[in-house]
């Protein structure tokens, strides 16, 4: 008697430490770590300020916290699709996405490298007055003149062009295809690919501040 | 090989940019021609958004989207491949820009840019009220003035004058567009779709009232009508110039 309830004890004690366990786990994983500490894993791409030194990664700084949130959810429910963000996305959880946005939203912009000057003024033709003939609109018309976007439309002054013509041809060949109505969508369908580099060449020179 | 595919390729040129303007020209399924169209039945989106109250200051703003095509003074591109928008009538830019998100009028190149996205309702009625009482700053595109005279015959002995007016003024009631100053390409182009019966919204009586001018009456018109003054200036200003 003595012996079996003894036995009893133990039975509860295992099934205690075995249902606490499980119901830990997941509390665990769900523990969302400091900022500072989830920074890290952005900053090794994106420079812990934001302005990425990395070419084919975006800077970050200064862009719409909004337009941040929702790449991020974008990335996550892979309705934009990158190798790299798509490897690193599942790491963090949705809840931390507001705080890295603002995080970065508040980074100032560094200015773009050096261009390729002629590239540059053909791509400043494009920006600012379209292409007519292919029915390109004018860049500015919705980022604005000097690059600094608007509420619908992202900040691109001063980012890398090599990212910029990634993305461009990107939205011309479909494989992004999370812009809103497919307005950019529509706009580099219309554009060469010498357009793009053009264009791109000149968003380097842009300051954004309005 | 090689020289027989550059030669093919050449020779499909020309073929290749027919079909381009081809895209532009197509028969709205839901717009003139079809069944059930009705000219001036408003859409529920038209009908909501004139009933909002408008403000020019907040359409300024929102124009910012439209600035791409039409130039930041909405003067458009003076070869009429953009048109003109100042001083156009409120109720006709919200007609067509809600007609166009609609594809009751077909426009490729603008459709992209004017989905909800882009302009809310709220956002079109205030661009429409800013454009209204936009100014030019710049001159528009003109046809060469040599057939004026005629065109200016045509349009007043004909049945333009009837919804246009005599000043090409349009009416905004009737959601009749101003017509007077507008650019010489774009007339011409839109004449040419009206007459097709490819434009999709185009107003059956006015499909009707074009059909018999030859190439020739519609340069003559758009001439004439590309070299009347803004409606709006006074009547003297108009007969001084």
């Amino acid at each position: 008697m003595h012996s079996a309830s003894l036995n009893a004890y133990w039975q509860l004690a295992a099934i205690a430490v075995l249902v606490g366990s499980v119901l830990w786990l997941p509390v665990a994983q769900a523990q969302i770590p400091p900022l500072a500490e989830r920074l890290q894993l952005c900053s090794g791409c994106h420079n812990p300020d934001g302005n990425s030194v990395i070419p084919e990664n975006p800077k970050l700084s200064g862009l719409d916290p909004e337009y941040l949130v929702r790449q991020l959810q974008d990335f996550k429910t892979g309705n934009r699709k990158s190798p790299v963000m798509g490897g690193i996305i599942p790491l963090v959880d949705e809840k931390e996405f507001k705080a890295l946005a603002t995080f970065f939203h508040r980074q100032t912009p560094k200015a773009g490298g050096s261009v390729d000057a002629k590239l540059a003024a053909q791509g400043r033709e494009i920006y600012d007055e379209g292409i007519v003939g292919s029915a390109v609109p004018a860049c500015s018309g919705c980022h604005n003149e000097d690059g600094s976007g608007t509420e619908k439309y992202p900040r691109i002054a001063s980012q890398h062009s090599t990212y910029v013509v990634q993305q461009l041809l990107s939205f011309k060949n479909g494989g992004r295809a999370n812009d809103s109505k497919a307005v950019m969508r529509a706009v580099a369908k219309r554009m060469s690919e010498k357009d793009i580099r053009a264009v791109a060449e000149y968003v380097v020179t842009l300051k954004g501040a309005e | 090989m090689k020289k027989t595919a550059l030669v093919l390729a050449l020779l499909l040129l020309p073929w290749q940019t027919a079909l381009a303007d081809a895209a532009d020209a197509v028969r709205s399924p839901v717009g003139y021609g079809s069944k059930g169209y009705v000219w001036g039945k408003l859409l529920p989106e038209q009908a909501a958004a004139m009933k909002l109250s408008a403000d020019p200051l907040r359409g300024k703003e929102a124009f910012r989207g439209c600035r791409g095509c039409h130039k930041p003074d909405a003067a458009g591109v003076t070869d009429g491949t953009y048109p003109r928008l100042t001083g156009q009538h409120a109720s006709v830019i919200l007609k067509q820009v809600t007609e166009v998100r609609a594809g009751v009028r077909i426009n490729p190149k603008m459709e992209p840019f004017s989905s909800d996205h882009a302009v809310s309702p709220q956002e079109i009625a205030d661009i429409a009220v800013f454009l209204a009482s936009a100014e030019s700053t710049r001159e528009n595109g003109k046809g060469t003035g040599d057939f004026q005279a005629r065109g200016k015959r045509l349009y007043e002995d004909g049945r333009c004058v009837k919804c246009h007016g005599r000043n090409g003024e349009g009416n905004g009631d009737n959601f009749y567009p101003v017509i007077a100053a507008q650019h010489y390409g774009y007339l011409k182009r839109e004449m040419a779709y009206i007459q097709k019966g490819i434009r999709g919204n185009s107003h059956p009586e006015m499909v009707k009232a074009i059909k018999h001018y030859t190439d020739e009456d519609i340069e003559a018109m758009a001439d004439y009508l590309s070299r009347l003054p803004d409606y709006r200036l006074s009547l003297v200003e108009r007969q001084a110039k």
